[in-house]
């Protein structure tokens, strides 16, 4: 046995290779993928049946203290001062290369998580179904904030634990507390949606070049900096001692949704969140695709009871939460669910209240300029003043709102459908335009579809419900699904099935064969944007295409790769760039150069390019390069690149078709 | 570095990709239960998109989705195992080419073309080996 006890590395300074906040610890080749909390009780049987280690890691280990039910009334501060117990153990790698699944796998179900920007869930496979998981309030979706406050951080998971200090609504918009974190990771300060939270009650600064925004909690009338990928860890580290509580023994696997919107390298930041919090990510599932795979359960249960009748059914699902709305077409028949077609955006319920408190204060910008303690309050009411009227107008014709937001600022109107309907015109645009995109991708029409499932928080908003089924051309939609809980079911199951776990009634026999939700390329002809790799491709997929050299003697050629939907690449998110070297002295146009794009089953995204005519010696080795590369600082890097080469080392897209 | 299974029999579509080097627990976990199942029914690939999903030229659309999701079951790498990624890139292209009436027209009518196409030598990833499978990637698309 080589148990090395080291202290919680969050502790450590930055400049330490242990730390978390060291860019060494992610380095993902070698610790990433590999960061596995490992079951002590496995770990003896384990070590008696394949002999001596052979080389070490590290690997968080939860201390028992962790899944004591006393836990959750203790406080992240608290966490800081266990310091001192031991809560990283030095393991040996053999325990993680999975050697070992002919074990009863149960104990290692990977739990789901649905990280929501404004609520969060977690679920379980429990050996008949899925369950969710009630914090110590009963409510099984949790508010996803941070509070920030002298010596304590605590999350949205406990809501402050003890009734005595319990949050409400109007704590969490003090500035205190950080929320809408999911809207905030991995976008960099000239996004639309980083500069709408810049009206939020905590401080969002944007430099407007490029870079990652910064974001402080207030705490005894001063700003405190942290990061969204800080702030998420610590609500999943409540999430995970919640799960563990509940489970009786550590977590160690997650399968989490995302937004279909979400780009691979704010896929990077979550998985960063989640190393973190010490959870490792088994799967990053678009919210959609979790829904489609509840779906298909449902399906085969139907089957399996003679109420189906095994011919393909195609569903439309659309989910539409407080942050981004998405739309997936899945066609499913035995079990195996395939995802034809994915579409989303960053639109949400945020940014419909937003638009209604806009619209309730016309000088709502000038207002609330500058972040003071007073415009703070007021902003809270107002916000909890909208929002309440927002809920309401789901179930009545009209609402009134009275607020007085002190400071002579008083609120006092009725807000009817119609109004709703016109301040937040531009919202139901892009929800039809992801729908029709989604359609159109799937090379479906509307009648095709056999069931429209609505998901998400903003699905019960009149207008939302009727806009998605008209599009549909249905009245009604799927009703055998929680509209709040079918993402988290979903990935609670994926959890299960990616766990290796097997349901004697078939309820795991599931399949769902996922598709890229956004085109992947390079920047080719100019400014363009050539899509190697179109969304909507099924994964695992390997594309390549030709490029060729677009001046005389060019010897260098550099490979911008980019995510996104835009024509143009600056447009898009650039991932990383590399520079093919050494290409051989030739006219424009003789070189013909080929970039090949490969997601595994792991849905890594690997860029392999070189020189293929002319061939010989002479020609440079092919690179191969695993994707993003970027940490940070995107929108900086394209402008710094195209500013220093010009298009010195541009490529063409070759006219010649790879096919035959 | 992991080579897809290497075929005996050397079919003359096959081509051997490098699949992500990534032996992670994530995608090896389903396979251990199933890879059983895989190994067995991994029959011997046809030239022919239509052998690869193990049915006759004249095949309907509907026998063909239900081959591509039997066959699905067994080679999907969430199943099978990173490794079988080749594997279903092949089946997935086989069926998104056969399954789209258009693309599959102009598959039937230059089958007999495509086979010769395919036997050329042609540059190759590194680690890849075999020849090219007959692409139509921007095509590939269609369901």
């Amino acid at each position: 046995m080589h148990l090395v006890t080291l202290p919680f590395p969050l502790l450590l300074p930055p400049s330490t290779p242990l730390s978390p906040l060291h860019p060494t610890f992610y380095s993902r080749e070698h610790c990433l993928p590999k960061l596995l909390p490992v079951l002590i009780s496995t770990r003896k049987k384990r070590q008696q049946q394949q002999g001596p280690p052979k080389s070490h890691l590290l690997v968080p280990v939860t201390p028992s203290q962790l899944a004591d039910s006393c836990w959750l009334s203790v406080s992240f501060a608290t966490f800081y001062w266990m310091a001192a117990e031991p809560f990283y153990t030095v393991a040996s790698d053999s325990e993680t290369t999975g050697e070992d699944k002919s074990q009863p796998s149960f104990p290692d179900v990977a739990i789901g998580i649905d990280i929501g920007t404004s609520k969060c869930s977690v679920a379980v496979w429990n050996g008949h179904h899925v369950e969710l998981l009630k914090n110590t309030r009963n409510q099984k979706g949790m508010r996803s904030y941070v509070m920030f406050k002298d010596d304590t951080l605590s999350a949205g998971v406990t809501g402050g634990a003890a009734k005595e200090n319990a949050h409400e609504e109007r704590d969490v918009l003090s500035g205190s507390a950080i929320f809408n974190m999911k809207r905030l990771i991995g976008r960099m300060d000239t996004d639309e949606v980083v500069q709408a939270s810049k009206a939020l009650p905590f401080l969002v600064q944007t430099l407007g070049i490029g870079v990652r925004p910064f974001i402080a909690a207030l705490v005894n009338n001063m700003w405190r900096s942290t990061t969204p990928e800080e702030v998420l860890a610590i609500f999943l580290l409540e999430l995970k001692a919640l799960a563990e509580m509940h489970l009786k023994h550590p977590v160690r696997n997650a399968v989490l949704t995302i937004p279909v919107a979400f780009s691979r390298f704010q896929q990077t930041r979550i998985e960063r969140a989640c190393a973190m919090a010490g959870l490792h990510v088994l799967r990053l599932m678009p919210e959609p695709t979790a829904v489609a795979l509840l779906y298909a359960q449902h399906q085969q249960q139907l089957m399996h009871d003679n109420m189906g009748s095994g011919i393909e059914k195609i569903a439309l699902i659309f989910n539409m939460g407080a942050g981004y709305c998405d739309a997936a077409v899945a066609a499913t028949a035995g079990g195996v669910s395939q995802i034809r077609a994915l579409s989303g955006c960053s639109v949400g319920g945020e940014d419909i209240l937003q638009n209604i408190m806009r619209h309730l204060v016309p000088n709502f910008d000038s207002l609330y300029a500058g972040q003071t303690m007073d415009r703070i309050k007021s902003m809270g009411l107002l916000r909890i003043a909208t929002q309440d009227a927002i809920h309401k107008l789901a179930s009545q014709d009209s609402v009134e709102i009275n607020v007085d937001l002190g400071d002579g600022q008083k609120v006092s109107k009725v807000l009817d459908h119609s109004e709703f309907e016109q301040v937040n015109r531009v919202i139901f645009e892009k929800v039809e335009k992801i729908i029709n995109q989604c359609l159109a991708d799937a090379k479906l029409v509307p009648e095709d579809i056999n069931d429209v499932i609505l998901v998400g928080g903003c699905s019960r908003i009149p207008r939302i419900r009727s806009l998605v089924l008209g599009l549909c051309k249905t009245e009604v939609s799927y009703k055998n699904i929680d509209a709040l809980e079918a993402a988290v079911s979903g990935a609670a199951l994926e959890g299960a099935i990616a766990s290796g776990v097997t349901d004697p009634e078939g309820s795991l026999d599931l399949l769902t064969i996922q598709a890229t939700p956004m085109n992947l390329g390079i920047r080719a002809d100019g400014d363009n944007f050539a899509a190697i790799i179109p969304r909507n491709t099924t994964v695992p997929a390997r594309r390549e295409m030709l490029f060729m050299t677009t001046h005389d003697n060019q010897t260098e050629a550099l490979i911008s790769v980019y995510e996104g939907e835009g024509e143009r690449a600056e447009e898009n998110h650039l991932l990383g760039y590399f520079k093919i070297t050494g290409i051989p002295p030739a006219p424009k146009g003789t070189v013909e150069i080929s970039v090949c794009m490969d997601i595994d089953a792991s849905n890594v995204l690997r860029v392999f390019a070189g020189v293929v005519k002319p061939q010989g010696q002479g020609v440079p080795p092919f690179i191969e390069v695993r994707m993003p590369t970027l940490d940070d600082g995107h929108g900086w890097c394209g402008q710094a690149l195209a500013k220093m080469y010009g298009s010195k080392l541009d490529l063409a897209v070759h006219p010649k078709k790879l096919q035959p | 570095m992991i080579l897809a299974p290497l075929r005996v029999s050397a079919p003359k579509g096959a081509v051997r990709f490098r699949s992500g080097a990534s032996s992670s627990s994530s995608s090896s976990s389903r396979s251990r239960i199933r890879c059983a199942a895989a190994a067995t029914a991994s029959a011997p690939a046809g030239s022919t998109l239509y052998e690869e999903l193990g049915l006759r030229a004249g095949a309907t659309v509907r026998e063909i989705k239900a081959a591509y999701r039997r066959l699905a079951r067994e080679r999907h790498p969430d199943v099978a195992g990173a490794p079988a990624a080749a594997d279903f890139v092949r089946l997935h292209h086989a069926y998104a080419t056969l399954s789209d009436p258009d693309t599959r027209a102009r598959y039937d009518r230059g089958a007999v073309v495509a086979t010769a196409v395919a036997q050329r030598p042609c540059p190759r990833w590194p680690g890849g080996g075999g020849g090219r499978p007959r692409r139509t990637w921007e095509t590939d698309q269609c369901w």
